[in-house]
């Protein structure tokens, strides 16, 4: 892992909606194989530093890169050919299509001449979605639609790979089992940048996180150095 | 005789079929209700008339440059017309078509005038007999052109990867841009293909009626009936409802009045609308979460 160049590089972005600004200058950095992990309370600017980075929302100010391209202010579909492949919140699949159709839909872009490979790929990760390959989409389980909405992403082969709340909405069950498919996704040398509420999840899978309060990075560290003290974490984040 | 009204709606309805199909096109992936679609749809038969009467050209060629021209019509409408108000309120989009469509009547009024114009024959095949039942040249190529067409459209729609990213970005544009499509493209190209297909149902009526500048609006409410009989959105629903119609229109005006043709679209998209909103194939989708 070259921790010296990072793959991901935001320097001090401003994002407004309107008048108000969201995002008021926010740098951090994503190391290829590392996983990044955005804390914050409701508001703070998580989803915001998120959809600038895909994207979907323009920056005032600063610079984004991908592996030293800029990439800010580009739109998604863009971002999304350069290898900024992102899960959102709302999973955003297409109800009345299959699994599988969801699935390929996902490498019709970027990979499509590898696209059965990434298929056996996906379906390795998730051998619940093999079962239900010819199923709807609309007919699954919350959970599963979060895996299809995962595995959709890695279909595309992304360099990195974003998550907006990967556990919204989930049973205990299902939060375990996307915690383990995210691990195994690590282990293979993914590179993910993810917002998550649930802390036990973030902990389990990042290596480092960030603290975002009123669109500013206010504190930040190594998931190691605080495995014992989610408590101090949890002040941080709403204090 | 109901057999031969049946053929003669079938035909007839077949060009409605065109146009609602068009007009859902354009619906399912925009989201606009093109009111000046009908407009449109006379503006491939106004196309065709001027290469062929105009300009001496031959038939074939002529339609497919005015199936050429209707659909970079289309994609200059959803660039130039469309796009730049998608942040206004969703009446802007009516407004705009329906000033679209009355701007492309009137600049043929201005042409044309508001005499009829006529064209030449282009299908010279002669009837078939089937025992008492008389099926038309003209009935024959309309029928088969457009089973062609729709053919080829739901093959490409359900059976190909370009189907089902059209499907993809049909149910949920952030997620067809969240796997790298580009939506504002895809609009252009929609409303392209929307125009072009209704250009075809205007290609195909020209050769066989009288043309003037207030003809679009009949096919308009005739395709917006097909639409409302067949359920909104529905692709297959908007066939239905346009070959219905045409037989409906046909049995009306021979059985009831011959008044009634003229007004069965309207009597359509009342009862459709009091009775069934939905349609015959609309429904609402269910999406467990």
């Amino acid at each position: 892992m070259d921790t010296h160049k990072p793959i991901l590089k935001v320097d001090g972005i401003r994002v407004s909606y309107g008048k108000k600004e969201i995002l008021q200058g926010v740098d951090f950095e994503v190391a290829p194989g590392e996983t990044l992990c955005l804390l914050g309370a409701n508001g703070s600017g998580k989803s915001t530093a998120m959809n600038a980075i895909s994207g979907f929302v323009g920056c005032t100010h600063g610079k984004i890169e991908l592996d030293g391209e800029e990439i800010q202010n580009l739109p998604a579909h863009k971002t999304f050919r350069l290898g900024m492949v992102q899960v959102s919140q709302a999973r955003d699949l297409f109800p009345q299509l299959t699994v599988e159709d969801n699935l390929k839909l996902g490498a019709q872009v970027r990979s499509k001449s590898t696209m059965l490979e990434e298929l056996e790929r996906v379906y390795d990760y998730f051998p619940r979605l093999r079962e239900r390959r010819l199923q709807r989409v609309m007919t699954l389980s919350g959970g599963e639609q979060q895996m299809v909405a995962i595995g959709r992403a890695v279909m595309a082969r992304p360099r990195v790979l974003l998550l907006d709340e990967p556990s919204g909405g989930l049973s205990p069950q299902f939060v375990n089992e996307i915690g383990t498919i995210i691990s195994a996704l690590k282990e293979d040398g993914a590179t993910m940048m993810m917002i998550e509420q649930n802390l036990g999840l973030a902990f389990k899978v990042a290596d480092r996180f960030i603290i975002l309060r009123d669109g500013v990075v206010v504190d930040g560290g190594t998931v190691a150095d605080y495995a014992d003290d989610h408590e101090q974490v949890v002040k941080s984040i709403y204090l | 005789m109901l057999m031969q009204l049946t053929v003669s709606g079938l035909s007839q309805g077949a060009i409605y079929a065109l146009i609602a199909l068009s007009l859902t096109v354009v619906f399912r992936a925009t989201t606009v209700v093109n009111f000046g679609h009908g407009d449109f749809v006379l503006g491939g038969a106004f196309g065709v008339y001027v290469l062929v009467v105009m300009l001496g050209l031959p038939f074939l060629p002529s339609a497919i440059a005015a199936i050429a021209l209707m659909f970079a019509c289309g994609i200059l409408i959803s660039r130039g017309f469309i796009d730049p108000i998608k942040a206004g309120p969703h009446i802007g989009f009516a407004m705009m078509s329906i000033s679209l469509g009355y701007i492309f009547r009137g600049t043929t009024r201005s042409i044309w005038g508001r005499e009829v114009l006529p064209m030449p024959r282009v299908f010279d095949i002669p009837p078939i007999f089937v025992g008492d039942l008389v099926i038309t040249g003209d009935a024959m190529i309309i029928s088969g052109t457009v089973a062609i067409l729709l053919a080829g459209f739901f093959v490409v729609f359900y059976k190909t990867s370009i189907g089902k990213v059209i499907q993809a970005v049909y149910q949920s544009e952030r997620g067809a841009t969240l796997i790298g499509i580009n939506v504002k493209r895809f609009h252009d190209m929609m409303w392209g293909a929307g125009l072009a297909m209704g250009a075809v149902a205007g290609i195909l009526i020209a050769p066989i009626s009288l043309l003037h500048p207030d003809l679009g609006a009949g096919f308009l409410i005739r395709g917006f009936a097909a639409m409302t009989l067949g359920g909104f959105g529905s692709l297959g629903g908007a066939v239905a409802g346009g070959l219905i119609l045409g037989v409906t229109e046909q049995y009306a005006g021979a059985y009831i009045n011959t008044a009634l043709i003229d007004i069965t679209s309207y009597l359509v998209i009342l009862v459709v609308l009091v009775v069934r909103p939905s349609g015959l194939f609309g429904k609402r989708a269910v999406v467990r979460v």
